[in-house]
């Protein structure tokens, strides 16, 4: 059954003239994970960006489990951690959690106990009383994944994910991923870190200049190639 | 929508009150205050009006201050620094973004207003004045109100443009709204027709903010009449309406 569905999608600026995503058509099935890659400005920021109604499509019709995505139960069943996602600075990590998850429900007296929980799976527990100002950055993408969590979404948008985490942040939120892939949740996954999307992905999409260049198997698409990386060069440079 | 409001209404709330800009100028008010009451030790026989006028005026401009400077930035900044990222794809319908802002900046303008009063109350108990304080506060009430319109306009300018600009857009309403009587005269004066019809518009759409001045009345311990107070309520709801639906349609068309 497919969990994401966006057909004929398109994102058009100044009145239809420029294409920032054009005619986009894949699917996500329940429970994978999918990697989507690009270079920088190829629209796969546009592609989350319509993906949780931040922007509305030109074009095209975007569903997930079913639904439009403008549709509040909808919404309640997904989450999205932006690339370097930014908060209200003068919170602390915990109120902000709070305040995150009372948009989703009225806060009872376990939810604290929620956040806790949600704060320890991303290694934050110790700074939960601190001023988001005076996190650093991997912690502010930690604070973004916990964000993402705690509505314990079927669906979960990660733009750069592990954008600006050490090499041990980063395995501790690769764990995380797999261990939500293996609660059945379907994960859709923007990085440029091509070696972590090989590792964790079941299914790559390529997008280059607005328009979907390839989709598959990440095994399938790097076969004649060193790695995925250059599997990924040799096809966005073939389009160029 | 109103849980939500709420919700995002307490966080802003908390996120600009412990803003320093905010302790800052409430610091910059009461020791205008406190000037006042030492200016007013010097003056003859005129103490408790210097102090009253004073400080209802560094009350009056903090509350100000905050409605134009605040709220302009306000919503800009999120749709800057993309905080806006992490609310909007959840659950929340976007007017009761813009409503719980707009309740979230008025409730730390009240309780600024409130701190303020109390250094108001203590420097009018000083002078054994103290009778004087519910014509104040009665004063800052109808100020108050016109602090909802300026941050609805303050918010519409800051959909349409930079902070920079909607702060000084805002300063313009500010100031057009109060000078109806010299556009009143200007209108009377001028000959030119084209000249006549837009100082006109200008004066019938834009709104009329010294409606809500009666920060004179208090030195002669007169409250405004009920007909005053029901046509300022029903002028800032009618208004604030017409200007919250303004906001919502523009938000609610905002590409992120």
């Amino acid at each position: 059954m497919n969990e994401i569905s966006l057909k004929n999608v398109s994102k058009t600026y100044d009145k239809g003239k420029t294409y920032s995503v054009k005619n986009l058509t894949l699917s996500v099935k329940k429970g994978q994970i999918f990697g989507f890659l690009g270079a920088n400005g190829a629209g796969k920021t546009t592609t989350m960006k319509m993906l949780v109604s931040l922007t509305e499509p030109s074009e095209g019709e975007i569903s997930i489990g079913g639904k439009s995505v403008k549709e509040k139960e909808t919404r309640s069943r997904i989450s999205f951690m932006p690339e370097s996602p930014s908060f209200y600075l003068e919170l602390t990590g915990g109120e902000f959690l709070i305040f995150a998850l009372s948009l989703f429900r009225k806060i009872e007296k376990e939810d604290t106990e929620k956040v806790q929980v949600v704060l320890d799976q991303v290694g934050l527990l110790h700074a939960q009383k601190k001023r988001i100002k005076t996190y650093s950055k991997g912690m502010l993408q930690r604070l973004g994944l916990a964000q993402a969590l705690l509505n314990d979404p079927d669906v979960l948008f990660l733009d750069e994910p592990l954008d600006g985490l050490d090499p041990l942040g980063r395995a501790e939120i690769k764990k995380i991923i797999l261990a939500l892939k293996a609660k059945k949740k379907t994960i859709f996954f923007n990085s440029h870190i091509l070696g972590d999307v090989e590792e964790i992905c079941d299914v790559v999409g390529i997008i280059h200049k607005g328009e979907l260049v390839t989709v598959g198997d990440p095994k399938e698409i790097k076969k004649g190639h060193k790695d995925l990386e250059a599997a990924f060069v040799s096809i966005v440079t073939k389009r160029k | 929508m109103m849980r939500h409001s709420i919700v995002i209404a307490k966080n802003t709330f908390k996120e600009t009150v412990r803003d320093r800009i905010i302790l800052g100028s409430v610091i910059i008010a009461v020791i205008m205050m406190l000037i006042s009451f030492f200016i007013g030790t010097i003056s003859l026989d005129q103490d408790i009006r210097i102090i009253i006028n004073l400080s209802l005026t560094a009350i009056y401009l903090l509350q100000i201050f905050i409605a134009i400077f605040i709220a302009s930035s306000l919503i800009h900044k999120e749709i800057e620094r993309k905080t806006f990222f992490l609310i909007l794809p959840k659950p929340v319908e976007r007017q009761a973004v813009i409503l719980g802002k707009a309740l979230g900046l008025l409730c730390t303008v009240t309780v600024v207003t409130l701190i303020t009063s109390i250094a108001l109350a203590l420097l009018l108990l000083g002078k054994g004045a103290i009778s004087y304080l519910p014509y104040a506060l009665v004063a800052l009430f109808f100020s108050s109100l016109e602090v909802i319109l300026l941050i609805l306009v303050a918010f519409l300018f800051s959909l349409l443009s930079s902070p920079i600009l909607s702060a000084l857009f805002t300063g313009a309403i500010f100031l057009i709204g109060h000078s109806g009587s010299i556009i009143q005269t200007i209108i009377e004066r001028t000959t030119s027709v084209p000249t006549k019809l837009i100082l006109e518009a200008t004066y019938y759409i834009l709104p009329s903010l010294e409606k809500f001045n009666v920060r004179n009345e208090v030195i002669y311990k007169v409250f405004p009449d009920m007909k005053t107070l029901v046509f300022a309520i029903s002028y800032v709801f009618i208004y604030g309406v017409i200007l919250f639906y303004v906001n919502r349609f523009l938000f609610q068309k905002k590409d992120f």
